[in-house]
């Protein structure tokens, strides 16, 4: 855009003809519109306005404004003028004319009768317009459909397109338009016979069934053009017709091979694939010979010549040969897996949508024995790009960049690497930062995730070997995910914890190695990405914290600072697994009670009670008890309870006995009484609902609706199924009862119904799986003595599932180097539990 | 179909704008600076598809664009087109640029818009492509401009002017 560079290449000298000149005199032409813009580079709104002004004023040049408008201002104005041009009898002036309308007029355009009528005149001459109005077309349609028949095909082939147009405004007209198109299917001009193709294409794209008719005559041309543009157009059409005809299958399944053994169009070649995988010709029990006499299998073939599309050098190709192994994969993938490799190098490719579609490709080709190779693949490409994206001004003294290059991605032994080091910042600061990186696209990084959770958890964990291996990718997802995907991984490890027995311990110090990291810690909200994944942690660590040994240190990392800035769910959740780690700790500590004990717990007691203080309370002086009747249900239920406790615990306490207080001793066994097991989530409705129960009406005093404490609607009826009850019960809760789940207890009377108090402890847990703790959901249902009831939060249930013995790994493909904890043995150490459960939970896919 | 056609150079002044669905002159001014932010960053290893996500080119839609020299060749198609044939369909219509003006180049398109038009009218129509034969699409134009020969300067119609009976 050199601004010296004025006149026009191809123009003769404009200042030396002397018609030119005088010309100018009046009015500037185009050519000096143009240069004249050009020149005045600095100030072009100020002069256009000039010129339009000048425009209007004195002469005008309907191509000006014509550029004009191209650079975004209004010409409707001139409407009236453009008309004028149309009916000019020169033949340029016309088309200068014609040419402004089809730009700018619209079907609001006053001067519409105007120009229906000139060009009605014009019709009978050569000319066409493009803009089609329903009053328009209406009035134009069958002068038009009557030069479908010229004698030129150049004025055929145009009609055929504007009609097309026309019939979008005036439905009516298709019924004398498709038997004139149909006609002109035999035309003897190859370029007429193609836009008759074109516009059949588009009619069938949005009502492919009417089109049908039409399929013999384009099976026709199919088999003997040679026109590779109409070709592709019928191809296409093809495939949207087979679905609807099935019979077409067979019959294109020879000339559909044999363009595809010999074009050499790409465009046509590839469209020849994309039409026999997506309309499921390869699936034509047909041979086909090849280029070197070879009889093959027609879907081997297409695979085979995909081949050159995805692993060829050329972008474009290598994209649309993804699409369309994509669309291979859902039918054969047997054909596609042995192409690991290469899709593997597409995962590299900078261009994201190459990347999302290689993405697609690969998740769906994951296998046990590759799906590890394949998440370690994704998690260093959303790790790297993020140590990119740390470099400038992160100095927070993490290891420096060579080792981080060095040092291996996941560390298989289960300690991940980014928590372990400490080197990267939280996710969203590194997103901050921009690199041209295509991993760095959030809408990559997302996909990504997705996928790497999609492979380790389809079919109820079918490819995954090792647990323990899975958890830590989930944890290192935390940190290095870069979007947020807090939510969907607190589900993630939430699921595998409680599914998976076997890596239930190995979850637990995962978890208490999240919640310990001030990373995640400081400054967490609600909102934040964390958030969510930390009361997740809080809920695993309370629930099984008897897996690993107690610790008083764990209380302090669930009661942290920053707890009140959480959701009441999430704070609820994290308090009551502070209570669970607190009264397991008591009652390991009982187990060697003396003197040095007895301190310790009352310290311990006194820091707890302090805590709750300070994080519940504003004030020194405040009374608890009016400060927690402000919280929000959930925690008020829950932090009610532990204040007794500490206060029990405090009394029991307050002298040294010499053997340990029973409340020490026995406060733990409220939450482990019935251990707390998957169930499916129909499971629920196949409880019987005991006689005299109305679960309809409300248990207590209806609570009205507050801001500050929203409940759930009442639970829907549950219908009693007889059937699916006896089989239930009978098929699999013979054996254990202690293990069964809520309302396989037929003695609901049996269950101990006492200590309210602490009761509402588990029901207002949000979690989803508190509602199958037997024992104190059968007191909030079965009692009505509740003084109020407590609110249970339902959240959709995740559906839950015991991996069977067959899904849980036989052999230990050692995915990562020294993987000590990786024992295919300690996961499938209880599968004969697991397997005798699993009917109860049908496997589901979520 | 094909919705729009747009040449536009590096820095997002549009060459040539034609739509095949109606739009008003603000919204084609959007629609340009859609996908020049869109299109203008990718490098050349790129591939040369995209899919529109953004408000005005919907989801169903793919960008379909070569870029030669300074100019990019915008084509908008929904999904009954082939991506493959539109890049053909794009390299043809260069061509026939190529031919008509002889070592083409953006002041070409810039000082002949009118004529562009007509080129890709000959090509595409109504959002249907009519003619993918460079020899039928030269002949046509050629046949237009040599009608309008007689005529000093390229297309120098204006409405003063056959006011005052000039021309």
């Amino acid at each position: 855009m050199n601004p010296l560079f004025f006149s026009p290449p191809h123009s003769p000298g404009i200042l030396a003809s002397p018609t030119s000149f005088r010309l100018r005199m009046f009015e500037k032409s185009l050519t000096d519109l143009i240069q004249g813009l050009r020149a005045n580079k600095r100030n072009e709104s100020e002069y256009i306005s000039k010129s339009l002004e000048e425009i209007q004023n004195e002469s005008a040049a309907i191509d000006k404004l014509n550029y004009l408008h191209m650079l975004g201002y209004d010409m409707n104005w001139a409407n009236f003028n453009v008309v004028e041009v149309m009916s000019s009898a020169k033949f340029s002036e016309k088309r200068a004319g014609y040419l402004a309308a089809s730009q700018s007029f619209n079907q609001d355009t006053d001067v519409l009768m105007l120009a229906t009528n000139l060009i009605r005149k014009d019709l009978a001459s050569t000319n066409f317009m493009e803009i089609a109005t329903a009053e328009l077309a209406m009035d134009l349609f069958d002068d038009v459909l009557a030069i479908l028949g010229h004698s030129r095909p150049y004025i055929r082939k145009k009609a055929i397109a504007c009609l097309y147009k026309m019939t979008l405004k005036h439905p009516e007209g298709l019924h004398d338009f498709v038997p004139q198109l149909k006609e002109r299917l035999d035309d003897p001009d190859p370029s007429v016979v193609s836009s008759a193709v074109s516009v059949i294409c588009e009619l069938a794209h949005t009502n492919p069934r009417n089109y049908l008719p039409l399929a013999p005559k384009l099976y026709h041309l199919l088999n003997s053009s040679n026109n590779n543009w109409m070709l592709i157009k019928i191809v296409k059409l093809f495939a949207s017709l087979t679905p609807i005809e099935p019979r077409l299958a067979k019959k294109l399944h020879g000339p559909l091979s044999s363009l595809i053994c010999t074009t050499t169009a790409m465009s046509l070649l590839y469209e020849c694939i994309n039409t026999a995988v997506v309309g499921d010709i390869i699936s034509v029990p047909l041979p086909v010979t090849d280029s070197i006499g070879r009889e093959i299998d027609f879907a081997e073939l297409c695979a085979h010549k995909l081949e050159v599309f995805y692993d060829s050098s050329d972008h474009n190709l290598r994209y649309v040969g993804l699409v369309t192994l994509a669309e291979l994969q859902v039918r054969r993938p047997d054909l596609v897996v042995n192409q690991y490799e290469t899709i593997l190098r597409c995962l590299d490719d900078p261009d994201m949508g190459i990347r999302m579609r290689a993405l697609q490709v690969i998740s769906g080709m994951a296998t046990r024995r590759n799906l590890s190779q394949i998440v370690k693949r994704l998690m260093s490409q959303l790790i790297l790009s993020n140590t990119i994206a740390l470099k400038p001004g992160n100095t927070e003294g993490g290891p420096d960049e060579d080792e981080l290059e060095s040092t291996p991605l996941i560390d298989p032994s289960g300690v991940s690497l980014v928590s372990a080091k400490g080197s990267f910042t939280t996710p969203k600061k590194a997103a901050s930062s921009s690199e041209p990186n295509a991993a760095d696209n959030p809408e990559y990084r997302l996909a990504a995730v997705e996928a790497i959770i999609d492979m380790c958890s389809r079919q109820s964990y079918a490819n995954m070997t090792n647990f323990e291996w899975y958890v830590a990718v989930l944890v290192d997802l935390v940190y290095i995910a870069g979007v947020d995907v807090g939510q969907l991984l607190s589900q993630r490890i939430l699921d595998v914890t409680v599914r998976v027995r076997q890596v239930r311990e190995y979850s637990v110090r995962m978890m208490r190695q999240l919640l310990s990291d001030v990373r995640l810690t400081d400054f967490v909200s609600g909102e934040s990405p964390h958030a969510a994944v930390l009361s997740t942690a809080a809920y695993i660590l309370g629930e099984y914290c008897t897996l690993v040994p107690a610790s008083c240190d764990d209380i302090g990392l669930l009661l942290f600072p920053c707890l009140r800035q959480l959701t009441s769910d999430q704070q609820a959740a994290f308090v009551l697994a502070a209570m669970k780690v607190y009264t397991n700790w008591l009652q390991d500590v009982s187990g060697y009670w003396n003197d040095e004990v007895w301190e310790l717990v009352r310290s311990t007691n006194t820091t707890t009670m302090d805590s709750i203080t300070s994080l519940f309370l504003g004030q020194e002086g405040d009374d608890l008890d009016v400060v927690v009747a402000e919280l929000p249900l959930q925690v008020e239920g829950l932090l009610r309870s532990f204040i007794e406790i500490t206060k029990a615990v405090s009394v029991a306490t307050s002298n040294m006995s010499a053997s340990e207080p029973p409340v020490c001793r026995e406060l733990h066994s409220l939450f482990t009484m019935y251990e707390l097991n998957p169930v499916s989530a129909a499971a629920q409705g196949k409880v019987p609902v005991p006689d005299g129960l109305d679960l309809d009406s409300w248990i207590g005093d209806e609570i009205p609706d507050t801001s500050l404490r929203v409940l759930p609607p009442p639970p829907p009826p549950r219908q009693t199924r007889a059937p699916a009850q006896r089989n239930y019960a009978s098929k699999d809760h013979k054996a254990n009862r202690k293990d069964q789940p809520l309302g396989m207890l037929p003695d609901v009377d049996s269950i101990p119904v006492m200590q309210l108090d602490l009761g509402d402890l588990a029901t207002a847990r949000p979690k989803p799986r508190k509602s199958d703790k037997p024992k104190k959901k059968k007191k909030s249902k079965s009692s009505k003595r509740h003084k109020k009831p407590t609110p249970e939060p339902s959240p959709p249930m995740v559906p839950v599932d015991i991996v069977g013995d067959e899904d849980m790994p036989d052999i230990p493909t050692k995915p990562l180097n020294d993987t000590p904890a990786q024992q295919p043995g300690s996961i499938s150490g209880d599968t004969d539990n697991a397997g005798a459960e699993q009917p109860a939970s049908p496997p589901q896919q979520h | 179909m094909i919705e729009s056609v747009l040449i536009f150079n590096q820095l997002g002044k549009p060459r040539l704008i034609k739509t095949y669905k109606q739009l008003d002159t603000a919204t084609q001014q959007q629609l340009l600076r859609e996908i020049h932010s869109l299109v203008s960053k990718r490098s050349d290893t790129l591939c040369n598809f995209l899919h529109g996500s953004q408000q005005l080119v919907g989801s169903s839609s793919r960008i379909v664009y070569r870029h030669y020299a300074t100019l990019y060749f915008v084509f908008i198609v929904d999904s009954s087109e082939s991506e493959l044939g539109i890049l053909d369909l794009i390299q043809v219509f260069v061509e026939a640029l190529d031919r008509v003006f002889e070592n083409v180049c953006e002041l070409d398109l810039i000082f002949h818009f009118d004529d562009v038009h007509y080129i890709l009218s000959e090509v595409v129509s109504a959002g249907m492509v009519v003619e993918t034969n460079l020899a039928e699409i030269s002949k046509a134009v050629n046949e237009g401009r040599r009608q309008k020969k007689p005529l000093p300067e390229p297309s120098r119609v204006g409405i003063g002017a056959l006011r005052r009976g000039f021309v």
